[in-house]
């Protein structure tokens, strides 16, 4: 197949907002987390999505995967949509298409071990139970992982560990797509690098397409190839990611490389402090 | 000035704050203290602004609550002394201690949401503090709480004192807490993470407000955080801890474009530029020294790429060459 593996076309997301009294009415107003968003994602891509919070990147995420339905549009899985395709619940759909959190701890379920939560998961793939253990230790292996994590719980890791065995259970699944949404905002700076590194690894060598989710525009640099920058539901700039990011012609885009922190060549002779609307309640914001 | 007033310096022309061989330790389930914060030292002057940079568990946060005296059980001040204006505060009774917090030194946390009481208004927050503090009218208080409002770039802060947290986003929020703190003119302010939970264009704005409001009033600042390029914005000292000691300290520029303990040119390779060629980022293998689980010797021993066998053995002393002070049998 040579046609975009993951397409989303005119996808909008909207939430009723204010009580039931107001919706009674006919005076509740929606909250438009996604405001129609096109994009396709070709095989082997490893496109970042960034923007702050209230820029509906989760909400895309979770669309994508089929965990959210959109309000209108279609997500299309190597030209299939994923609205047929998800009425056979354990399709091997499910399989294709995996996503790894942010908050690795509460990704995981704490009563079960290492090694359970990824025999489990490759009993789904319908892995023999005889070589199971064996490949959760391969999965483990390719995280960076060594065999001796397998037996403990999850609070027995660190961050950064527990982070590496949620990406294994999703590659566990051996999908062409994996959505990561922010997977290293948890972790120390010194354990991002080593799990920047490793998605930058498995996707040379397993072909993998990549949807990485995150506010942080240098670890998107230097992990992705594209880049889509999301503001208040809307892309509002994408293309190559070097290209964007060394000539951001958007504003916000613009503001946004402007924020990141940049030692002491970033210090800022006159101080900023106008009050801008935040993304996520301007109306509140802006009323006295 | 009366017993109940504000504490002047002493006139020794010596730091604000010198923290002395601070420890600080959890007591264990086997009735054993498990230390966190292992001997640390370091002092900030008058209107000085300093970093604290250290990854979780490194014992940035624990060293300041124990600075302001809020550490809760199980964790406790196991020695070392904390003195500010010549008394040491570790010494102080709790009610000269709390007239001290929140007046002399005052201290802004990571997340505004549950740092903010959600039942009372803005205003009634902030004129609390003044009124603890101060004798004052109510009107007073809140003529004190807005003008503090207004300090931190709120606009209509008159009518805002009325606003309850949740109708403030989340920056605002912090400049609420920042507003607080500051409506008694402390000079320290300690500022623990205080941009983390925020979007990266508001940790700008709150990164700057801090160092306007540093220049403008005079109040020296500790600011906490796990990001070196982001306090290097706004601080003349950096000091990074790792393990529950500081392995190294000096001044800014120096940190950033010479810095001698292998751990802070790490800290610093690893996070990647907005700028450069694009490549494999520089990791630090391993993870962090859990509690409880400390390498006898230099904390960072396990991870360290110049390791050598008296890196294991002993831990080095915190020594002074040139305008840096580091720890490191092996300085770069």
């Amino acid at each position: 197949m040579t046609g975009p593996i993951l397409s989303l076309r005119g996808i909008t997301k909207s939430y009723a907002q204010g009580t039931a009294f107001d919706r009674l009415f006919g005076r509740d107003k929606r909250f438009v987390a996604l405001a129609g968003i096109s994009l396709e994602i070709a095989r082997s891509d490893v496109v970042g999505i960034v923007g702050e919070s209230g820029s509906g990147k989760s909400t895309l995420a979770n669309i994508s995967v089929g965990l959210t339905r959109p309000t209108s549009g279609e997500v299309l899985l190597d030209g299939e949509p994923l609205s047929a395709l998800m009425r056979d619940h354990g399709g091997p759909w499910r399989r294709r298409i995996q996503m790894a959190f942010q908050d690795s701890s509460s990704a995981l379920n704490p009563r079960k071990s290492v090694s359970r939560c990824l025999t489990e998961t490759l009993a789904l793939r319908g892995v023999p139970k005889p070589e199971r253990e064996a490949e959760a230790l391969a999965m483990l292996a390719l995280v960076g992982l060594g065999a001796e994590l397998a037996p403990r719980l999850p609070h027995e890791l660190s961050g950064g560990q527990r982070q590496r065995v949620g990406l294994a259970r999703a590659l566990a699944m051996k999908p062409d797509i994996l959505i990561a949404d922010e997977p290293v905002s948890s972790l120390d700076v010194s354990l991002q690098a080593q799990v920047i590194n490793l998605l930058s690894r498995l996707t040379r060598e397993l072909g993998l397409t990549l949807l990485f989710i995150s506010h942080d525009l240098a670890l998107v640099r230097t992990l992705c190839s594209r880049i889509i920058v999301m503001r208040k539901g809307e892309i509002v700039e994408q293309g190559p990611c070097l290209d964007v990011l060394d000539r951001p012609t958007h504003p916000y885009t613009q503001l946004l490389i402007a924020a990141v922190p940049k030692g002491i060549k970033g210090r800022r002779q006159q101080a900023a402090t106008v009050d801008i609307a935040s993304p996520i309640s301007p109306a509140r914001e802006s009323a006295g | 000035m009366s017993g109940t007033g504000r504490m002047e310096g002493s006139g020794t022309g010596g730091p604000l704050l010198r923290i002395e061989g601070l420890r600080v330790g959890f007591r264990s389930a086997d009735g054993g203290v498990v230390e966190a914060v292992r001997g640390v030292d370091f002092s900030v002057a008058a209107g000085e602004a300093v970093g604290v940079v250290g990854e979780s568990g490194s014992g940035k946060s624990l060293s300041m609550l124990a600075v302001m005296r809020l550490l809760g059980s199980p964790a406790r001040t196991t020695g070392g002394r904390v003195m500010f204006d010549g008394q040491d505060l570790l010494a102080l009774d709790e009610a000269r201690m709390r007239a001290i917090r929140g007046r002399d030194i005052a201290m802004v946390f990571q997340d505004p949401q549950s740092s903010l009481n959600p039942a009372l208004t803005i205003g009634r927050q902030i004129t609390d503090v003044v009124r603890a503090h101060r004798q004052v009218s109510g009107a007073e208080a809140r003529r004190i709480a807005a003008e503090s409002l207004e300090r931190v770039g709120i606009r209509d802060a008159g009518k805002r004192l009325d606003a309850y947290p949740h109708e403030f986003s989340g920056g605002m929020r912090q400049r609420a807490l920042i507003a607080m703190a500051i409506a008694c003119r402390p000079r320290l302010l300690i500022a623990d993470e205080p941009t983390t939970a925020l979007d990266v264009t508001v940790q700008a704005q709150i990164v700057d407000l801090i160092a306007e409001l540093r220049r403008d009033l005079g109040i020296a600042v500790i600011f906490i955080s796990h990001n070196l390029q982001l306090v290097a914005e706004i601080v003349d000292r950096v000091v990074v801890m790792y393990g529950g000691k500081v392995v190294e300290d000096g001044p800014v520029e120096a940190i950033e474009l010479r810095p001698r303990h292998p751990y802070t040119g790490l800290l610093q390779a690893c996070v990647p530029n907005l700028t450069g060629p694009v490549g494999p980022l520089v990791a630090i293998e391993g993870a962090p020294p859990r509690l409880g689980r400390m390498p006898q010797g230099c904390p960072f021993s396990p991870r360290c790429p110049h390791v050598v066998e008296a890196c294991i053995e002993e831990m080095p002393p915190l020594e002074r060459e040139a305008e840096l002070r580091f720890a490191c049998w092996r300085p770069q």
